[in-house]
Parts: C-alpha cells; structure tokens; sequence
C-alpha cells in the first residue's frame, strides 16, 4: 500500500510538468471559442439565411458528434487532404504536422458550437425594452451589439460559460489520442512506460481535480463580480 | 349524548425555543363543526397539522372514534407514531383539506379523487369511480373531471380537494383555510360547499378566517391566541360577549 | 476518388465496411444503453443517499459526485475500466469460479466505467428534480394514509421524472457521445473504433471518420426526436 502511494506522488513533478499545456490548451481552445461562439450565435440569430442556415447546421453537426470523432476526423483527416495542396510548401506546415494545431482547431470549434448555443439563448432572452431604450436614444445597430445586447448576454448566461471552461479543460485530455502530451497524455506515457495501470491514471486524477477546484474558486468571484448588478448578488 | 369523533388531549408543540401550543385539548362529537380561529401565529394550522402527524407535537393525544394513536418519545424529543399501520388508517379516517389544495399536479380531477380510495382503502376501481361520480356532483365539478389541476381555478381545485378529503368517508373532516388561498370572488363557492357539508351534519374541524362562515355554521368555536385556547363556546354566544379583551380585539378587526 | 469506389467501401461482406459500421451502430446503442440504465440505477442510489439523514452515506454520495464531476471522462473510464476489470477478474479467479488467465468480459467493464460517470451528473439531475416536487403534493398524500412507497411510486416518481425529463435527455445524448471513448480501450467494435479500424485499413480517414461522424448525429437525431415526445407526455396536466 505504501508502495502505491509512493508510486503516485513519484509521477507527480512529471505530471505537473505537463499541465501548463493543458492549461494553454484549454485558455486558447476557451478564447477562439467564445469569439467564434459569438459569431455564430449571431449568424444564428440573424436573418440572413445564407448566414443563419450554415450556423445553425454547424452547431448542430459539433454538438451532435463526439469530440473525439472531430478530433480524429480533423487530425487524420486533414492530415490526409493537405499534403496534395498548396499548404504543404507554405509556411505554416511544420506547425500543421503537430497534434496541438489539430487539438486547438477541434477544441476550439466545439466550444464554439456550445458557447454559440448558450450565447443565443441569452441574446434572445434580453428583454425587448432594453433594446427599444438603446434605439430611442439614436444609437445605431452596432452600437447596441456593442454596447447593451452583448454585455447583457455575457452576463446572462456567465455561470454557463464558466462551467463550460471546465468542461472544456476536461475535454482537452481527449487530445491525449492524437499525440498531444499534456497531462493526460502524459499520464498515458507513463502508464506504457512504467508498465504501472494504476499509479499514473491516480497521480493524473489528483492533478486535474486539483486544477479543476482552483479553477473553480477562481471563477466564483469573476462571477459574482460580474453579475453584482443582479438583485441579491449583491 | 353522541360518540366522540375525535379526542385531542393536551398538545403542545415547539419551535426551538418558540412554545407554539401550550397544552391544547378539545372534544368533536360526531356532527359537530369547530371553528378555530385566531390571528395568524396564534397555531391554529399546527394544531390541525398535530391531529393527523403532518406536525409531530412534543407531547399530547389524539384519538379517532375512542382509539388513540399510539406513540413514543423519539430521540428528538418528538412524539412520534409507533404503529405506522394504525397511523395510515387515522390519517384515512381524518379528511384533511389544504389551504393550498395540494392536488396532484400529474393526475386529472377523477384520478385525484379515486387515488386515496383505490391505493389506501383497496376498493375496487369501479366503486371508487362511481362514488367518485356522486361527489363531483356535490361539489359541481362533474365536467371537470378529465382536467388537470392547473386547468382549473383555486376554487374548483379547492372544491375537488374536498371531494379528494370526502371520497375517503372520513370520520372527521380538518380545514386548514380552505379560503384563504382564494381570489375574493372565487371564495364564496367553496364557502357553499363547507355550509353544504354541515348542514349534513358532518363532523369538521375548521381553522379559518371568514369570521362569518365560522359563526354561520359552526356548533362550537375556539379561539385560540397564544398557543392556548383563549376562549370556547357555542358562537353565538362568544361572539356577541367576548369575555377577554383580546377576542373583543380580535372581533372587533371583522 | 470516384463516387463508386465509396458505395464499394461501404458494401456489406468482406469486401465493404457496410457491414461492420451497422455492428458498430448497434455495439454503440448497445453500449450507451445499458450504461444508462446502469447509470440511472447509480444516480438513484447517489440521489437517495445525499438526501438522507445519514452523515456517512451523505458524504460518500458527495464525494463520489463531486470527484467523478471534476475529472476527465477519459481518465475515469480508463481508470474505472481497469480497476473493474482487474478486481472482478482477481475476485471470480479466487472464488474459483473461473480458471486462471480468465479476462473480465470487456463489455460490461466498459459499460460500468461509462455508467459509473454518468451516475454522478445523473444524481444532480435527479437530485434537483426531487427537490422540485412541492411539499404539499406530499403532504397530501401522506394525509390520506398512503405508505411511504406509494408516495414514492404514486406522487414523488412522476413528478419529479417530469423535471428530471430535460436533464435526463442531456445526460442520455451525452453518454451516447462519451460511449466513443470506449474506442481508446480498443477492446470492442462499437462505432469509433469500427471506423479507426476501416480508415486505418483503407487510409481513407475523411470518408470513413465522415461515415462515423454521420452516424452518430444519427443517434442524436432520432434522440432528440424520441426525447421531445416524451417531455410532451409527462408535461400532460400542467400548463
């Protein structure tokens, strides 16, 4: 039993070696994927249907799918289609031979599906008088994007959002299937390595459950920051 | 003289620290109607909510027609049921209507009223269905019968409540403020229906506030303030000479 | 590529993966169904459990939630995939059920991983919808004398399924999802690994990942389809 627990903290400097890439990971994948999400959900909204159709239809193809089919149709697949193209002599192709280009293009358009949905919710959700206000005041369509429709909306569904950067730094170790070593990636090494099943799988655990409660704790006062403007959030 | 219909002996109950009834008792003999009123604090509904163990009171005794209810002391200090079988037979015996109906959501008007028949009673589903048909006609919800709850107003859901309560054939029948929950205009139903049921001369034990209604129909009324029963009689009489200030108070609101 | 070559690939016998992807379509179903259910049976147990008065049991349900909610799905599975495995196979092989070198059926082992996490969102699901039932719809029937499990079955069940629907759907579309993890376990031909296997084989990672990707949205079409008229149902009576 002691050797077991000796066995899980020994894999721990390396494990926690390899979350900053996680954390990179899910910070990225978690930017790309509110301003793409927002975009989307306006697509959605809007009533041009050239815009609204394909939003809704991509949306509805990435939350309908596994993650991890999107990441291997994205990884293996482009991997397939782009050498015969021009990007195979342009600059970006070293970075295109690696799994974490892959892995924050899947990651990022997943978000993006599922922070666009919430995000739609929320804009329409806004009541019809706030926007009236705005345009009896003179203010342009943009401006009221900009300056009342968005912020409103944020607010509105921020305790989602929040809870999906968790899920979203969750679903990074899923990326461990496409060579990314990260932490769970990492752990999985060590496991083939090691010969150990238990030990890595255990010390991985700690660390995410670890990561997963700071993230948490740091998020709840963002929150409440936010939202002070809501009745008893004061 | 008539049987006794319902025994209640000496309940008192607490709130932490709060003494909500400080030692209540009183007789209902089969027919009699007993109003209890009081200002709202005074533990009228907890009262009610101790005859058929909604509440657990701290100490004290209930009995349905001569038999009590038998208890303990649990741990908590709380009188608590020892025959869980005996208890469910009292509680089918003591109608209870709510001040909030509480009819299920999830069932139609004739499904609320043949639940308690069929599930606690065992009739067969027929006879609960027919007399089931006979009540709904009393309380004038007989087209109702295939809605739900929430397609009908507080004062057809409270007339179905009572229908609920009757389907049971209870010996005694518990108002917890049948009204009060009640848009003005839609009291007054509900108001024709209890006047019905005592005129059947039913046994009821009704908290209330409609002050008019209590002394209508009731054959004795209390009042109750702070949690002991302040004054009692026939209505009439109590009512027209208060002998305490504090239900000449009380009247004198109305 | 010409379109013919792909109706080939996906022709039924040796020659095409038709066959194998309906396998994989129907391992998949097979596989998120009896997790569910497993996981159903998990988040009722974790529900009651944080429920009860129970200091002990209140504190194992919490702890079984909040842990499994915080980690990866991939990890749990795998962790909970071999632990499984490893303890039933020990477990059978000292009991002398089985001989020596006997292997867990990797099925079940996999379907407990998946309903083991599962269970954990189920339980908040379930939880919140117990919570949502009023106390007055019990109350009344406790009045009449109903016993506590009529309460439960007659009053408590329907209604808090009617809560629990909305939530339960979500979890439902999402095991069938996390069901294509099981693929990283590479022990059986549901729908992810059936398709890693034809690209694999064919290099045809576009088509075939496509052809997999189409099937599981099939599964959340007809889902959604079935999930909606089921909330239609249990929603007969309120307003």
């Amino acid at each position: 039993m002691m050797d077991f627990f000796n066995n899980v903290f020994s894999w721990l400097p390396e494990l926690l070696a390899a979350t900053p890439l996680t954390l990179i990971l899910t910070l990225v994948a978690g930017i790309f994927g509110l301003v793409f999400g927002t975009l989307l959900a306006l697509a959605r909204l809007s009533n041009i249907l050239i815009l609204s159709v394909p939003a809704n239809m991509f949306m509805f193809v990435m939350r309908g799918t596994p993650l991890l089919v999107q990441l291997y149709l994205i990884y293996y697949g482009l991997g397939q289609i782009l050498p015969g193209t021009w990007v195979r002599h342009s600059v970006l192709w070293p970075y295109l031979r690696d799994g974490f280009t892959y892995a924050v293009i899947a990651l990022s358009m997943n978000q993006a599906a599922y922070n666009g949905e919430v995000l739609r919710g929320a804009l329409r959700s806004i009541p019809k008088g706030q926007i009236e206000a705005s345009m009896a005041m003179g203010m342009t369509n943009l401006q009221i994007l900009q300056r009342v429709r968005l912020p409103l909306a944020f607010r509105d569904c921020l305790p989602v959002l929040t809870s999906d950067i968790i899920i979203l730094l969750k679903s990074t170790a899923l990326v461990s299937t496409i060579t990314v070593l990260e932490l769970m990636g990492t752990a999985r090494m060590i496991q083939r390595e090691s010969l150990q099943i238990y030990e890595p799988l255990i010390a991985c655990g700690l660390v995410y459950f670890a990561v997963v409660m700071v993230l948490t704790n740091i998020m709840r006062p963002v929150e409440s920051r936010l939202t002070r403007f809501r009745k008893g959030n004061a | 003289m008539t049987a006794t219909a319902l025994s209640v002996r000496n309940i008192r109950k607490s709130f932490g620290e709060d003494e909500v009834l400080k030692g209540i008792s009183f007789d209902a003999h089969s027919g009699d109607v007993i109003s209890i009123i009081g200002s709202s604090g005074s533990g009228k509904s907890t009262l009610l909510r101790c005859i058929n163990f909604l509440e657990r009171a701290d100490s004290g005794e209930v009995a349905v027609a001569g038999e009590i209810i038998k208890t303990h002391k649990a741990k908590d200090g709380q009188l608590s049921p020892s025959d869980k079988h005996q208890l469910k037979q009292m509680r089918a015996r003591l109608g209870m209507v709510f001040q909030n109906f509480n009819l299920w959501a999830h069932r139609t008007v004739l499904e609320n009223i043949i639940e308690g028949p069929v599930q606690v009673l065992k009739h067969p589903k027929k006879k609960a269905v027919a007399d089931a048909e006979i009540l709904m006609d009393k309380v004038g919800i007989s087209q109702k019968r295939n809605h739900y709850p929430s397609q009908l107003s507080g004062g057809q859901q409270q007339r179905v409540a009572i229908a609920r309560a009757l389907a049971m054939q209870p010996t005694v029948m518990l108002f917890d403020e049948p009204t009060s929950a009640l848009d003005p205009e839609l009291v007054n139903e509900v108001v024709q229906v209890i006047r019905q049921l005592a005129t059947e001369k039913r046994t009821m034990i009704m908290v209330t506030h409609e002050m008019a209604l209590a002394r209508e129909i009731s054959t004795h009324l209390i009042f109750l303030h702070n949690g002991r029963i302040e004054e009692q009689g026939p209505p009439q009489l109590i009512m027209e000479n208060p002998k305490s200030d504090r239900l000449r108070q009380f009247i004198g609101k109305f | 590529m010409v379109i013919h070559t792909y109706i080939e690939y996906m022709g039924w016998g040796a020659g095409g993966w038709g066959d194998e992807f309906f396998f994989g379509f129907l391992m998949t179903l097979k596989i998120s169904l009896s997790a569910y259910a497993l996981a159903v049976i998990f988040g009722f147990f974790a529900t009651t459990a944080k429920l009860s008065k129970n200091i002990f049991l209140r504190f194992m349900a919490v702890s079984y939630t909040t842990v499994v909610r915080a980690l990866p799905e991939i990890l749990m599975v795998l962790i909970v995939y071999f632990t499984v495995a490893g303890l039933a196979e020990t477990a059978l092989v000292k009991a002398g059920f089985v001989d020596k070198g006997f292997q867990f059926n990797p099925f079940w082992a996999a379907v407990f991983a998946l309903a083991f996490v599962a269970g954990a969102f189920m339980a908040e699901v379930l939880r919140a919808a117990r919570l949502a039932v009023p106390e007055g719809q019990i109350e009344s029937a406790t009045a009449i004398g109903m016993s506590s499990l009529q309460i439960f079955m007659r009053v408590i069940l329907p209604q808090m399924m009617r809560h629990a629907i909305p939530g339960m759907g979500n979890l439902w579309l999402s095991i069938t999802k996390d069901s294509a993890i099981v693929a990283v376990l590479g022990a059986f031909s549901e729908l992810l690994y059936t398709g890693y296997r034809a690209a694999a084989a064919t290099k045809e990672y576009v088509f075939f990942y496509g052809v997999t990707a189409v099937l599981f949205l099939l599964i959340t079409l007809i889902s959604i389809a079935v999930i909606q008229w089921m909330e239609r149902h249990l929603n007969r009576g309120y307003a």
